[in-house]
Order: structure tokens, then sequence, then C-alpha cells
């Protein structure tokens, strides 16, 4: 790839981002690549150095809050005419409870994914507070003299706590997952504003 | 090593590379890269960071032909680095302790 394309295509990446930005990024970018080619490496060599456009874009965006991101978004490109304006305002009550119901939809689904792992967590718990309780109890059918009762107790018990451990690394699993899944969508969220409309 | 204290220490070591005369970008990574590693990307965040905070100043100058940035400190910045330097004894101090409860195990 050369610098041309190099600098193109970071472009392109960061389109919604704005334009100053953009360029003060783009010409960071172009005179760190003129500097390795005057140390005496090649076009290639010195944009490969760089790195990859997908890497640094993602990188960017990742450090950029995402309310610069959709305010640049929502910006009109033109000052609204006047019939525009007054459609928004009559359409309020239409779009807003719209808008208003897809953010809660969303939010809620997110809530359910959370719920999910938190409800995995509480049946370790309670398994991993069962298995001494079985235990226990066994110790009391032992004293009692009823030897089936109480090996009966102390089989579940050890089968619950073989289990409540299975089950613990599922649960730090599940947990590290939805964080992995929350940065992603974050992620998704902030390229979606960014990628250029094509 | 934990971002927070990561982002501190580039922070002084951006400032360090340009103490003493006018900088750029490639130049700061080149003169770090026998201390520390760091991505382009990185700096640039970094000089705008410092750039925001007063701790640098940043001119445009024709190189070969070309244009360049150059990057100076400013007061601001060489204090922030005389800062680092006393509140690093006390990272010493903390260190040796954390490393004296380490050889009691």
């Amino acid at each position: 790839m050369n610098k041309e394309e190099f600098l193109n295509g970071l472009g392109n990446a960061l389109a919604g981002l704005p334009q100053d930005e953009v360029n003060e990024r783009i010409a960071f970018y172009g005179e760190m690549i003129d500097d390795h080619i005057e140390e005496g490496a090649s076009e290639s060599d010195a944009v490969a150095a760089i790195g990859s456009v997908e890497e640094i874009a993602s990188q960017i965006i990742a450090e950029i809050p995402i309310t610069k991101i959709v305010k640049e978004r929502i910006k009109p490109k033109r000052s609204l005419r006047a019939w525009e304006i007054i459609l928004i305002i009559l359409g309020f009550p239409l779009w807003f409870p719209l808008v208003v119901a897809a953010f809660a939809v969303l939010l809620s689904l997110y809530i359910v994914l959370w719920s999910l792992v938190i409800s995995l967590w509480a049946v370790e718990i309670s398994l991993w507070a069962s298995a001494p309780a079985c235990i226990a109890a066994s110790v009391v059918g032992f004293v009692h003299g009823n030897i089936f009762f109480g090996l009966m107790l102390l089989g579940c018990g050890l089968f619950i706590a073989g289990i409540s451990i299975f089950l613990f690394f599922g649960c730090v699993a599940a947990t590290k997952g939805t964080v992995t899944l929350t940065k992603k969508i974050a992620l998704g969220i902030k390229s979606m504003f960014i990628k250029k409309e094509s | 090593m934990d971002i927070q204290l990561k982002r501190g220490l580039l922070d002084v070591c951006v400032l360090a590379a340009i103490k003493n005369e006018d900088s750029y970008g490639y130049k700061i990574i080149k003169d770090m890269k026998p201390y520390i590693e760091l991505s382009e990307s990185t700096l640039y965040t970094i000089l705008k960071r410092l750039e925001i905070a007063n701790m640098l100043t940043v001119r445009t100058a024709e190189h070969d032909g070309r244009l360049r940035k150059y990057y100076r400190i400013t007061d601001a910045g060489l204090r922030r680095i005389e800062e680092f330097k006393s509140e690093w004894k006390e990272v010493v101090s903390i260190y040796r302790f954390v490393v004296k409860e380490d050889s009691h195990e």
C-alpha cells in the first residue's frame, strides 16, 4: 500500500468525524510516513510501519467520546429550511415517543442480557450454599442411625458441590463475555456513526 | 501496565523528549524507543492532550519541501517534569514497601 492509498483509506474510515480533526490526523500520519521514508525506508515499508488503516481507525474511534461523534453526525450539512423546522416541531409528538421507545427496547434487551448473567450467578450461589447444607444434613442422618438417608444426602451434597465448581467457571466466562460484548456494542454504535454513507 | 499509570508516565516521557530542543513526531518516537515503545496513534493522543493542557505549543515549519509540526515545551510542561520527579520519590518508596512485603513471604 502506498502513502496516498493509506491516507485516503484513513480519511474514509474516519469520515464521520469533524473535518478539521480528520485533516489533522491525516497530516500527522502523512508526516510520519514521510519521515520514515527520509530515514531510508521504502514507501510501502513506511506505511507498513505505521500499521493497518482498520487498526488505527478503530483505536481512534474507541478514544473519541461518543457524544462528539453523534453531535457531528446529527449536525445538518446545510441549515434547515423553515418548513423542515416546522415539520420537526409538529412531528414531535410522533417522533419523540418513537425514539424513546426504540431506545427503551434496546436498553431492555441489554438489561435482559445482564439478568441472564445475574440469574446464572444466583443459581451458582444457591448450589454453593446448598452443598454444605446437604452434607451437614447427612451428618445428622448418620448420627440418628439412618445410614441410607445420610448416604443419599452426602452423595447429593458432593454432587451439587461438583456442579457448582463447574458452573463457577461458566459464570465467570458469561460475565467476561457480556463485558466484551458491551465494549463491542459501544464500538459498533460509534462506527455506525462514523462510517461513510455508501 | 495499569492504563492510568502508563498514561501519566507517557505524558512525562513525551515532555522529556522535547525538553531540551523542539522535536517532531517521528523523532519523539525514535528518541523514546530505547526506553519505551510508543505507537503513532498513541503519540497523537498524548500530544493533543498536552497541547490542550498548555504543556506544549505546536508550530508548523517547512522541512525539505513539505510541512512538519514541531512541538515546544512550555513552562507548565517543565513544571510537570519537576513535579513528576518529586512524585517519583514517593512512588519509589511505595515500591520499596511492596517489595519488602514480598520478601517476608
